[in-house]
């Protein structure tokens, strides 16, 4: 049986090359377009110094004339690689320092004021939080945060020159973390393509599951001679396993390719190449899995390649790639949750990035909607009217 | 499992290979085989003919296992096992062949033939090899061309399809072999090629055949036909014992008619000894004269007498063909007239309560 299936697929060689062929292709095609490495030009700002100011203490109304931090903190400034302080005013020298960096900003000839607010170094001096205020150029609202993570980097070198607790503690942006790993411990070192690896965390679920997908949905569908095997002796049973066999000895293949592919294409992997190859082989098994069941529901082939558009685009849309599975209904979470797709992406991505086992809950939910799926598809197949 | 081309020469035996007595077959409501009962012995050619609908490929479904026994009663026998037992089923298939009408649903069109007959032969537990020399024995029988056995098989003709198909049937060397209406599809010529090929491999063999068929044609080369009504056996017996049933032991008399009409048939008919009149195109009738050789020569006086004029006659003896239409029409006879007789009770059964409400309105007066 498994022979006749091979056989039965050498026929139309393109399916195979396709299986084989294409995911390994559009590895190395990625893996090309994203050589170019996350690259940061430091952010130009401009520092404006209250410090200097003599600090009245509403206390005791004393005056305390002391700046020993805000030089520090312009130094922290100048030494840090995402920062370039196109501007330094010390306010009570230029009285109007501020209105200068405003029209700079205005101008765009500077991402950020850095204001050193008057009681900065009292603050620090008395054990409080010493506060930096930021006007970020929010002209576009995505560069606002990569903005404030770049004045982070100053205060990060603030503190731990000048031995300070950090009081600040802003989440870093991927591009940051690339290159600040103590930062973020799951981020992909300096030397790997990081959008290959975040594109692959992406591409590498729906390109196995489809393709496994698309290969397996007309195979009892399309098969006219099954209802006279089954006037030989052989067993239903028999039929729907050769076909599971075949196509997964084909999805090992495919998934080798794949693997060495994405080894060559520079992946970053800090987990198991093991668990990867599980991981993308289970992707495709599911889809192996999805795609037989469909075949054995569907009576012609119009109905089986119906169905899969169907059911490939649901589970693309409630896979979580576009809208976040939290932010959904909480019935569609729930459908979303036994949908194979859903767990292909974070399955992978903890894999590649933070060096997690396969066995966790996303595939384990994997290998229970495919086995539940093969067990719906056994019986559809033993209930299935065959008449010669 | 053992399995090999045995060339043997047809002998007689008496072994029953399938058995079937008061054969039942019901869907639900519907009653689709009415106590059909007969039995095959070893090596024969049966022949299962009846119209559309009347139950031949159901039968062949119970006898190859693919009907659940839920549908059916009855004492079948297939090799000497019950159908009716699921666990019986595999060994029932591991010693049956089945030929579908359709090509499309018993071979893969992308595959060799010997590739398709090696696909199917290996469900027999026979061995690539064990599996392509019996090939190559069945396709030198059935002439399928050399230089064809490692082509596609969509590439093959209508008719060297049907052969594939028939060795892909009998790979296994079945003990009974199941034909699906094996010349449909085929050109007229082919036909007859088709039906030499089937006893050429029963007589060399020694396979026992049922070949379901509206072909009418095949009834020549099988020992036994069976023919089939709404689910009800009407007759099963060999082509010449049925054809013998029939009026002077199936003479005839086939005569051409100038301007024939039903007038004229029905004149025809009002001869003492005629038995039936078949009409077998627009201008030819052939006759059944009970005792044929006694009445022959007063039946052409009394066409002499009524005035028809008869451009050609000649005598002849009944084929199947006759005689299968004639059984048939006969029955349609009988089920008219019993319609007839219903329709006529309820007609009276009318008039009767009309006249009893007649008399009720008076005595009210």
């Amino acid at each position: 049986m498994v022979k006749k299936e091979f056989r039965l697929i050498r026929t139309d060689p393109w399916n195979l090359v396709i299986a084989l062929l294409l995911p390994p292709g559009i590895i190395i095609l990625l893996s090309s377009m994203e050589q170019e490495k996350v690259t940061f030009s430091p952010l130009p700002v401009a520092i404006v110094s209250n410090d200097s100011k003599t600090y009245i203490n509403p206390n005791n109304f004393t005056k305390i004339p002391v700046d020993n931090y805000a030089k520090p903190y312009i130094d922290a400034v100048i030494k840090s690689f995402y920062l370039f302080p196109k501007a330094i005013y010390n306010t009570s020298k230029y009285p109007y320092a501020m209105e200068f960096a405003r029209r700079q900003l205005l101008h765009s000839e500077i991402k950020c004021i850095i204001v050193i607010p008057v009681d900065f170094t009292e603050m620090l001096v008395n054990g409080l939080p010493g506060l930096i205020e930021c006007i970020p150029d929010s002209s576009r609202i995505t560069d606002i945060q990569s903005n404030l993570n770049a004045v982070y980097d100053s205060i990060r070198i603030f503190t731990n020159e000048n031995n300070l607790t950090p009081q600040v503690n802003l989440i870093p942006n991927p591009a940051l973390a690339n290159i600040i790993p103590e930062i973020n411990p799951f981020s992909i070192p300096q030397d790997y393509n990081e959008g290959f690896n975040s594109t692959l965390v992406i591409i590498l679920p729906l390109m196995v599951f489809g393709i496994a997908n698309v290969l397996t949905i007309l195979i009892i569908v399309k098969e006219k001679p099954i209802p006279r095997l089954l006037l030989t002796p052989v067993k239903r049973k028999e039929i729907l396993f050769a076909k599971f066999l075949t196509f997964s000895i084909i999805l090992f293949f495919q998934e080798l390719g794949i693997i060495l592919a994405s080894i060559f294409g520079g992946l970053f992997l800090r987990g198991s190449i093991i668990d990867l190859f599980l991981a993308i082989y289970m992707i495709g098994y599911s889809g192996l899995s999805v795609g037989t069941f469909i075949s054995s529901v569907s009576k012609t082939k119009t109905e089986a390649n119906q169905l899969f558009l169907a059911s490939f685009v649901i589970m693309i849309l409630l896979s979580g790639s576009f809208v976040p599975i939290e932010s959904m209904p909480i019935y569609l979470q729930a459908i979303s949750y036994v949908l194979p797709l859903s767990h292909g992406g974070p399955m992978i991505q903890s894999i590649l990035t933070k060096g997690a086992s396969i066995f966790g809950f996303h595939f384990y939910m994997l290998l229970g909607v495919s086995l539940i799926l093969n067990i719906l598809t056994l019986i559809i197949f033993y209930r299935r009217r065959y008449e010669v | 499992m053992k399995c090999e081309v045995n060339i043997i020469e047809k002998t007689d035996s008496n072994e029953v290979v399938v058995d079937v007595q008061d054969l039942n077959v019901t869907f639900g409501k519907a009653h689709i085989i009415h106590n059909v009962s007969f039995e095959v012995k070893k090596g024969e050619i049966i022949g299962l003919f009846g119209i559309s609908g009347a139950g031949k490929t159901t039968i062949i479904r119970v006898l190859t296992c693919q009907i659940k026994s839920k549908n059916w009663n009855g004492d079948v026998l297939v090799t000497h096992l019950n159908p009716a037992k699921t666990k019986n089923h595999q060994t029932i298939l591991s010693k049956i062949g089945y030929v579908p009408q359709l090509e499309l649903l018993n071979l893969y069109f992308e595959l060799s033939p010997l590739v398709n007959v090696e696909t199917f032969a290996s469900n027999y537990g026979m061995k690539k090899e064990r599996a392509k020399e019996v090939a190559e024995e069945l396709f030198s029988i059935l002439d399928i061309p050399e230089d064809t056995w490692n082509n596609k098989l969509k590439n093959l003709s209508g008719g060297e399809k049907k052969r594939v198909s028939m060795a892909i049937g009998l790979i296994h060397n079945p003990e009974v072999l199941f034909l699906d209406e094996p010349t449909t599809g085929v050109d007229a010529n082919k036909r007859y090629d088709i039906l030499n090929y089937l006893k050429i491999l029963n007589r060399r063999l020694g396979t026992t055949m049922f070949i379901i068929t509206h072909d009418l044609e095949a009834a020549l080369i099988c020992d036994k036909t069976a023919i089939l009504r709404e689910g009800e056996l009407l007759a099963f017996d060999s082509p010449h014992n049925l054809i013998q049933t029939l009026p002077s032991n199936g003479l005839l008399v086939r005569l051409t008619i100038q301007d024939l009409t039903q007038e004229k048939i029905e004149i025809i008919k009002e001869f003492e000894y005629c038995e039936r009149i078949s009409r077998v195109g627009n201008i030819d009738i052939e006759v059944f004269l009970h005792d044929f050789e006694k009445n022959i020569n007063p039946f052409i006086d009394y066409l002499f007498k009524k005035g028809i004029k008869i451009t050609s006659m000649s005598r002849d003896s009944a084929n199947f063909r006759r005689y299968f239409q004639i059984l048939i029409q006969e029955e349609e006879e009988k089920e008219r007239e019993e319609e007839l007789k219903v329709e006529e009770i309820i007609q009276k059964e009318e008039e009767l309560k009309n006249s009893n409400d007649g008399l009720e309105n008076r005595g009210d007066m």
